[in-house]
């Protein structure tokens, strides 16, 4: 794609998403979605092949749907209140309409089936954008409606969308499908809270990312994509192997990293709610999810796995790719617990 | 009569959606696209809004599917998909058909429609006045709104129809 187009396209994504965050008007909240998925498209495509289109194809069938939805929910509110402003009291249809709605564009269960097989159709990169930067303007619109939304559909989304994205993701050896099943697990921790305590959403949403961020970025770096070829890490950047380990763990919610804070804070938000069972049951089943993330450190950094001979010379070359601000994306998604105190200032 | 005119409009409004959602041949499509262009402008003239109406003939019916009748032409195929051709089709657009004529009849016999949300009956689509807006044209006053109040909305809109274009452009690429 030529320079300047891509310039333009971003640039749409972004304030299409600036849009959604700095709005007050449900109208403009819509618009700013669809400016999003609009401009996604062609980065989707990046590569010109059957898979992208695919890909791009299914991702944009699905969140036209959504965004129908929406539109059917803004237009509900606006029969019911008279008027276009983000307010706090919204009808509950239009509520659970809404929620549905966003629920699709985020991936969460049950309309999670678009995320793996757009994930694996498209490049890294665009990978990384549609997981990261594509969940900020839903969670943004449903932290403003979360006083409002049925706490019980919400759980339940939480719930199979965590159990999904953690059987989902035992059978894969695509590090793209790996991701996408772990994006889905970790939207449903976010809903899981959002009806209890909204701004620990927003911290997960905060490590979430810079989490996925500083793993796209090492898979990118080592331009691999299956398990199998980043099980030959050890050869080419030896220090890539103990990243991969420390921030796999930090994905999976182990103490002492940075990824253990938003599991933390959600059992103790949900436990001070009086439920016992229900973070039982998610703290279980995100066992699951770090059942395959302990299985790529163990073929990444545990064990060198055998090679050719000619694949052990790689460590002799200068690296091509450059990955800019790893180093404190590193630091940040694995060294952060011991700054919990400083959530009040969120 | 006239009390039923938009209820009327609106029913046949939902019949040309259901021909060309049940998907034939996009010429047939295009047809029902027309006729829903043309009823809705009917619509929008019943409230009031003469500007709107004329700029749904002019902008909608004159220039995009113009754009859209000269694209399909040139993607023909020898055997078009009608309404008739094939059952599944057909099935649709008669389950279409009639699913609204039972809402229609539901909404004329009774007060009240409970589908998604509660609206009463044929009140809700019958032209009254719906009060005092003085001596303006509150259609006038809405469009002069956009290009005042709404200059942020315009620049959006207007920029998302440009990046649109972009957009079609960079997929239909090809390489």
């Amino acid at each position: 794609m030529k320079p300047p187009i891509f310039i333009i396209i971003m640039l749409t994504v972004i304030s299409g998403t600036m849009i959604v965050l700095t709005t007050s008007h449900w109208l403009m909240v819509w618009i700013g979605l669809e400016m999003n998925l609009l401009a996604i498209i062609p980065i989707l495509m990046k590569k010109h092949n059957p898979r992208a289109t695919e890909a791009a194809t299914k991702y944009f069938l699905t969140q036209a749907t959504a965004s129908m939805l929406l539109m059917m929910g803004i237009i509900i509110n606006l029969l019911h209140s008279g008027q276009w402003a983000m307010s706090k009291n919204l009808n509950p249809m239009a509520s659970a309409m809404m929620t549905a709605a966003l629920a699709m564009k985020l991936g969460l269960a049950p309309f999670h089936f678009w995320v793996p097989e757009v994930t694996q159709g498209i490049s890294m990169s665009s990978g990384l954008i549609l997981l990261t930067w594509q969940k900020i303007a839903p969670l943004s619109v449903l932290y403003q409606i979360s006083p409002t939304i049925n706490p019980d559909l919400l759980l339940t989304m939480a719930t199979m969308s965590i159990a999904i994205g953690g059987w989902g993701g035992l059978n894969q050896t695509q590090l793209r499908k790996i991701m996408a099943y772990s994006s889905i697990a970790h939207m449903g921790w976010m809903t899981a809270i959002m009806a209890y305590s909204p701004t620990m959403m927003i911290l997960n949403l905060m490590i979430y990312i810079t989490m996925t961020l500083a793993t796209f970025m090492l898979f990118m770096h080592n331009s691999t994509t299956t398990v199998s070829s980043l099980s030959q890490t050890w050869n080419k950047t030896p220090l890539v192997t103990l990243l991969i380990l420390t921030l796999m763990m930090s994905l999976g919610g182990l103490p002492p990293l940075s990824g253990f804070i938003p599991k933390w804070m959600i059992i103790q938000e949900l436990t001070k709610n009086e439920m016992i069972m229900m973070p039982t049951l998610l703290a279980m089943t995100a066992l699951l999810n770090l059942y395959f993330y302990m299985r790529l450190t163990y073929t990444t950094t545990l064990t060198m796995f055998p090679s050719s001979n000619n694949m052990k010379m790689k460590w002799r070359f200068e690296h091509t790719k450059k990955m800019i601000f790893l180093p404190p994306l590193i630091v940040i998604s694995t060294m952060l617990l011991p700054l919990t105190p400083m959530l009040s200032i969120l | 009569m006239m009390t039923y005119i938009v209820f009327i409009l609106s029913t046949i409004f939902v019949v040309s959606f259901v021909s060309f959602s049940s998907k034939p041949s996009p010429i047939y499509g295009g047809f029902g696209l027309i006729v829903a262009g043309g009823v809705g402008c009917a619509i929008v003239l019943n409230f009031g809004g003469s500007f709107l109406g004329l700029m749904v003939f002019l902008i909608y019916l004159g220039g995009m599917l113009v754009v859209f009748g000269y694209t399909t032409a040139m993607a023909t195929e020898p055997y078009p998909e009608a309404w008739t051709s094939n059952k599944a089709v057909l099935g649709m657009f008669i389950t279409g058909v009639l699913a609204e004529l039972l809402t229609a009849c539901y909404i004329l016999k009774e007060d009240e429609v409970e589908v998604v949300f509660k609206f009463n009956g044929a009140g809700d689509w019958v032209v009254y006045d719906t009060g005092d807006s003085g001596f303006f044209s509150e259609e006038a006053m809405g469009i002069a709104a956009l290009y005042s109040y709404g200059t942020w909305l315009v620049v959006v809109a207007g920029w998302s129809l440009f990046v649109g274009v972009l957009v079609i452009m960079e997929v239909t690429r090809g390489n």
